[in-house]
């Protein structure tokens, strides 16, 4: 019942729409695409990865956007090797890398200029101000919407930030010049950061204001909140879909795009083959694996995680069901593995990924190689895209369908945009 | 049945509270490795709401809910000792309050040398496990002391 009212919703959707990938207007835009709502995206190693004594980024997506001082068209800049990634929401970008720019504050709620914390499940994190620009992504323009821009400095970090962990705010510690956050919501904190959002005091790690030290957590209202640039794309803005072709094994450099609206041009229309995932909390589908299941419960919102797909994840990252797949060691010439597998030979796995609400059920094959040995093997130590890449979390973390998920499949990220308009979904 | 079984807070716990220590002026008894008091040190400091304390045999958890949603299951030994923390939520919880005096042995961890990406932690020391994942609004996590944890859990069933 829900893939006809998805088919039936984007009839309604193309039918008011004349346009079929148009072409740029010689608004600078990144990649080499023709199309205006298709971004060329790579999986390249990263900005780094041909440094002297630089390294490779694996399975990272990588794409360019140029950032402009709002209501400019000349005072800009063209961003390289931004991390294409559908579990985040929101640009943010090293302020060494727009360093000519200008931008406008954007203020929290109680006045002073907005600073925000974003943490990473690694414990990493990122501090910079809240500022306001202008995103071109290859022929459309996000106008005017708040950005995080990752403070070079790295001072006056608060303690419920840093929270013990590295501030990636330099290239070589991020190994991307930002990440394009193009996932599930509009925004990226929602109603828990916004002052009448019911929360007696802002919750941490989020906003903060600094004008005494230290810098203190802040209120910001959603129009302010750092904002996933698709969702104000005049048309293309109901969610995206990431295109890359099939990958067996590894590879130096994968091509693909990052194409913008679901639905809404002619390139972007989605097959009635495809396999569609609602979502619980709009957060996650069900995984079962090992026999066990994977699911959030749909009435608290907490607990354990489901599945999800996300393209900043650069592996498959599920549980080590009985303790089965080796896991790799702390110390190896490439630095900490312990977040990957390494098992002996290549394992062939499989699973499910059930819609929660029909409980339809598509099966997913797999196979998980040894990290290690892809990244030091002389044959495969050069490449960036690895296609067997996977690693352990706790049960309660659930399936995350990280880029190796991505090879052979158009995915499709659709956004939550409230009942009655769009209820979030994957699609693939 | 132990006095730690019932719900009632012990009085250095309502002492800290009742002189308003809340914030950086409190001790920092936090809760991995501390005692059953550090529960409502957490739930003070982080400005939480307590929200159950589930027995559990040999084991009782105490559930308590930071501002914005994130929740903390704070696992106490019959001894009266923290052994494990778990949380899920839309906010990363405040590392240095839930783990403590385990919170320089993380934070060591997190410096090391890694590749490149965004990936969850599997941080397995003698003394100390931390493990994370989900990803932006949805994270959840688990620290525990492997030694201390009373027979019959498994690790698999903290969270």
């Amino acid at each position: 019942m829900f893939l006809l009212w998805i088919v039936l919703g984007f009839l309604g959707f193309a039918v008011g729409c004349g346009s079929s990938g148009s072409t740029p207007s010689g608004i600078p835009g990144g990649g080499g695409s023709t199309t205006a709502n298709v971004l060329a995206i790579a999986v390249d190693g990263g900005p780094t990865a041909n440094q002297a004594n630089g390294a490779i980024y694996p399975n990272g997506a990588f794409a360019s956007a140029t950032i402009c001082a709002p209501g400019s068209s000349s005072n800009c800049v063209t961003v390289d090797h931004l991390l294409v990634d559908t579990g985040s929401m929101g640009l943010r970008v090293l302020q060494s890398a727009i360093s000519s720019l200008s931008l406008p504050a954007v203020n929290a709620s109680n006045g002073p200029a907005a600073w925000e914390c974003v943490s990473f499940v690694d414990g990493s994190l990122l501090w910079g101000q809240v500022e306001a620009a202008t995103v071109i992504l290859s022929g459309e323009t996000a106008k005017n919407i708040p950005i995080q821009v990752v403070s070079s400095s790295g001072t006056n970090i608060p303690s419920t930030c840093s929270n013990g962990g590295v501030n990636e705010n330099t290239q070589a510690l991020l190994g991307a010049n930002g990440i394009l956050g193009v996932g599930l919501e509009p925004i990226d904190c929602g109603a828990a950061c916004d002052p009448n959002g019911g929360n007696a005091s802002p919750p941490v790690p989020a906003y903060y204001t600094c004008s005494s030290a230290p810098c203190s957590p802040a209120f910001v209202t959603e129009s302010n909140q750092v904002t996933n640039p698709v969702a104000v794309l005049p048309v293309d803005n109901n969610g995206v879909i990431v295109e890359l072709p099939a990958l067996s094994s590894s590879a130096a450099t994968v091509t693909g795009n990052l194409v913008f609206g679901i639905g809404t041009e002619s390139n972007n229309q989605l097959p009635s083959t495809a396999k569609a995932f609602s979502l619980s909390c709009d957060e996650f589908f069900t995984t079962m694996f090992e026999n066990q299941t994977y699911s959030i419960d749909p009435l608290t919102c907490t607990g354990s995680a489901g599945g999800f797909i996300d393209s900043g994840s650069n592996a498959l990252f599920f549980p080590n069901v009985n303790d089965s797949i080796q896991i790799c060691p702390t110390s190896t010439p490439v630095g900490d593995l312990s977040s990957f597998y390494c098992p002996p030979s290549l394992l062939n796995l499989s699973a499910v990924n059930q819609d929660p609400n029909t409980l339809y059920q598509a099966t997913t094959n797999f196979s998980v190689g040894n990290a290690q040995t892809l990244f030091t093997s002389a044959s495969t130590t050069s490449n960036a895209a690895f296609s067997t890449l996977a690693g352990p979390v706790p049960s309660t973390s659930g399936f995350d369908w990280g880029l190796p998920f991505f090879y052979g499949k158009n995915v499709f990220t659709a956004m939550d945009l409230g009942q009655g308009v769009q209820s979030a979904y994957w699609a693939y | 049945m132990k006095a730690l079984f019932k719900r009632s807070i012990p009085f250095t716990a309502w002492f800290m509270v009742a002189i308003g220590c809340i914030g950086l002026s409190c001790p920092a008894r936090a809760a991995l490795g501390g005692d059953v008091t550090s529960v409502e040190a957490d739930r003070a400091h982080l400005k939480a709401t307590s929200l159950e304390v589930r027995p559990a045999g040999a084991y009782e958890v105490h559930a308590i809910q930071a501002p914005g949603g994130t929740v903390i299951n704070e696992y106490v030994s019959s001894a009266g000792k923290v052994f494990a923390v778990a949380w899920h939520g839309p906010f990363i919880p405040e590392m240095q309050q839930i783990l403590g005096s385990y919170f320089q042995q993380y934070s060591a961890a997190l410096g090391a040398k890694r590749p490149y990406g965004r990936r969850p932690l599997n941080i397995q020391q003698p003394g100390l496990v931390v493990q994370t994942g989900g990803h932006m609004r949805a994270y959840v996590g688990r620290a525990y002391l492997p030694e201390m944890l009373p027979s019959g859990l498994k690790a698999d069933d903290i969270k």
